[in-house]
């Protein structure tokens, strides 16, 4: 690797060394008690795929580059200089890990590897080799943020047909308006994602609800922080905030993602609006009484699987399996749950890469997890875990349906 | 129509979750030849966006869009 690389390397390291960054790299014992923690070890058990086997690639770096022990005496503090070879380990532990934060909550000094991790993403993204399917992503998402007249005609003509679809479930005469679009004034901003799901589903609870609502052209997923883009992160971001306050919208809600979620909610500022999931606002509806579902709909066993984003670092835990209480006759709590929730290995950005035998891997603990409840369905609220449950279910040939929270709500109106 | 068009490779991506349309003809696009012509056929409502996003930013061209039936098709032509 040149000189002048490893200086840029070396330099973004640099804007990740906050305190928190030194803290949790200096106060890590490796007393090894995150090992079990983690779904991906528990899958595929090696060391490279133990949270504290991920930091020390990053920790390593650190104590090389940026202590004088490190540099005097590499030998005896385990330092590693910069290379080629370590860049390849570094993007082994930072795309082998989801950001679930479950090692977080068990470590006796609550270290955030995921934080520590995004100065190893951050690198990758330095040294050009951040995986390419997440910076193309980015990179689109951020060029639709600037070229909205090239689409705007096209994307209105696809809400157009999907309104009918909204029509057919209501069970309306006219199609017309079910899907608002550049609204000012509405109370809600809805952001989807690409699929037609995603929108026809929460337009038929936003009608039924008589919300005043007007849907995004953006999509809620931020390949800008999967990719570990901070530049990007904000841009893709802004397109939705931007959006919001140009229409004075008082709240965005967003679609069933739980990065989208995280990032708008807790990763952006302050914001002239409120921030919410699509969960927590169908649970509000039905404490309102502006929508009911209908009660015992569904007689087969069900379970709930917490997305990370939204539950343990979201905390929205009561509001999903408050609604499928009223849904469903035989629920049945995973084992452990809520904070404790295993992963399922589709997190940070890890189902848009070419790793599907990896993911069926390390989606093991969470397949046992499912089974043992016997459930024959099990819902989640991110598209994420519901693309990797769905990848889980096929490579374990699980009998279970993976349905959307979203969606059994939606199909299930009392209209 | 699109009688006119030599097209090399067609994707049928009905039906995927996000973000896989656009991942699969980026990683599809890039095993072809310069000019040839790939025709990705979605039902993503997104695509509409997407896939102009994704040919402006990496240097591709859509040099004709359909729409029938819920079916949008994209006539990418690789440039690069």
């Amino acid at each position: 690797m040149e000189k002048e690389k490893i200086s840029e390397l070396r330099g973004l390291m640099k804007t990740r060394l906050n305190r928190p960054m030194r803290y949790y790299l200096d106060l890590c014992t490796r007393c090894g008690l995150c090992y079990d923690t983690c779904h991906v070890y528990q899958g595929i058990p090696k060391k490279e795929y133990s949270p504290v086997g991920r930091s020390e690639v990053v920790r390593r770096l650190f104590k090389k580059h940026f202590r004088l022990s490190g540099r005097l005496f590499p030998y005896w503090g385990d330092a590693a200089a910069l290379d080629d070879a370590v860049m390849d380990d570094v993007y082994e532990a930072a795309f082998s890990c989801t950001g679930c934060r479950r090692c977080m909550v068990h470590c006796p000094f609550g270290i955030d590897i995921p934080h520590i991790l995004s100065m190893a993403k951050l690198m990758l993204i330095g040294n050009g080799t951040a995986p390419e399917e997440l910076v193309m992503l980015a990179d689109m998402a951020v060029e639709k943020g600037e070229s909205v007249e090239v689409f705007r005609d096209g994307f209105k003509e696809n809400i157009r047909n999907l309104e009918k679809d909204v029509q057919q479930r209501l069970g309306l005469a006219s199609s017309e308006g079910l899907i608002p679009m550049e609204k000012k004034g509405a109370n809600i901003l809805y952001v989807g994602l690409s699929g037609a799901h995603s929108i026809v589903h929460p337009a038929v609870i936003f009608n039924r609800a008589g919300e005043n609502w007007t849907l995004s052209f953006f999509e809620g997923v931020n390949f800008g922080a999967f990719a570990g883009d901070p530049v990007k992160m904000d841009l893709i971001a802004k397109r939705i905030i931007n959006e919001a306050t140009e229409l004075g919208v008082k709240e965005v809600v967003m679609v069933e993602c739980g990065t989208a979620y995280r990032i708008l909610k807790f990763l952006t500022g302050e914001h002239p609006f409120r921030v919410s999931s699509i969960v927590e606002v169908i649970h509000r509806y039905i404490s309102e009484g502006k929508i009911k579902v209908r009660g015992g709909a569904i007689s087969e066993p069900l379970t709930y699987h917490d997305p990370c984003q939204l539950g343990r670092n979201g905390g929205i835990f009561d509001e999903p399996r408050e609604i499928l209480a009223i849904l469903a006759l035989d629920y049945r709590e995973m084992s452990p749950t809520r904070e404790y929730n295993w992963c399922c290995g589709g997190g940070g950005g890890l189902v848009a890469l070419d790793n599907e035998q990896f993911r069926i891997k390390s989606g093991k603990i969470k397949k046992d997890q499912i089974a043992a409840t016997g459930a024959k369905i099990v819902v989640s609220a991110c598209e994420n875990c519901i693309t990797q449950l769905g990848t889980i279910q096929t490579g374990y040939g699980l009998d279970v349906q993976v349905r959307s929270l979203t969606e059994l709500v939606s199909e299930n109106l009392d209209i | 129509m699109a009688d006119d068009i030599k097209v090399d490779v067609t994707m049928d991506l009905k039906g995927m979750k996000c973000p896989m349309p656009v991942v699969k003809v980026s990683q599809q696009i890039k095993k072809m030849a310069v000019n040839q012509v790939l025709v990705a056929e979605t039902t993503d409502p997104g695509a509409q966006a997407d896939f102009p996003s994704w040919a402006r930013s990496s240097g591709n061209e859509i040099i004709k869009t359909e729409t029938e039936g819920g079916v949008s098709k994209f006539y990418i032509k690789k440039l690069k």
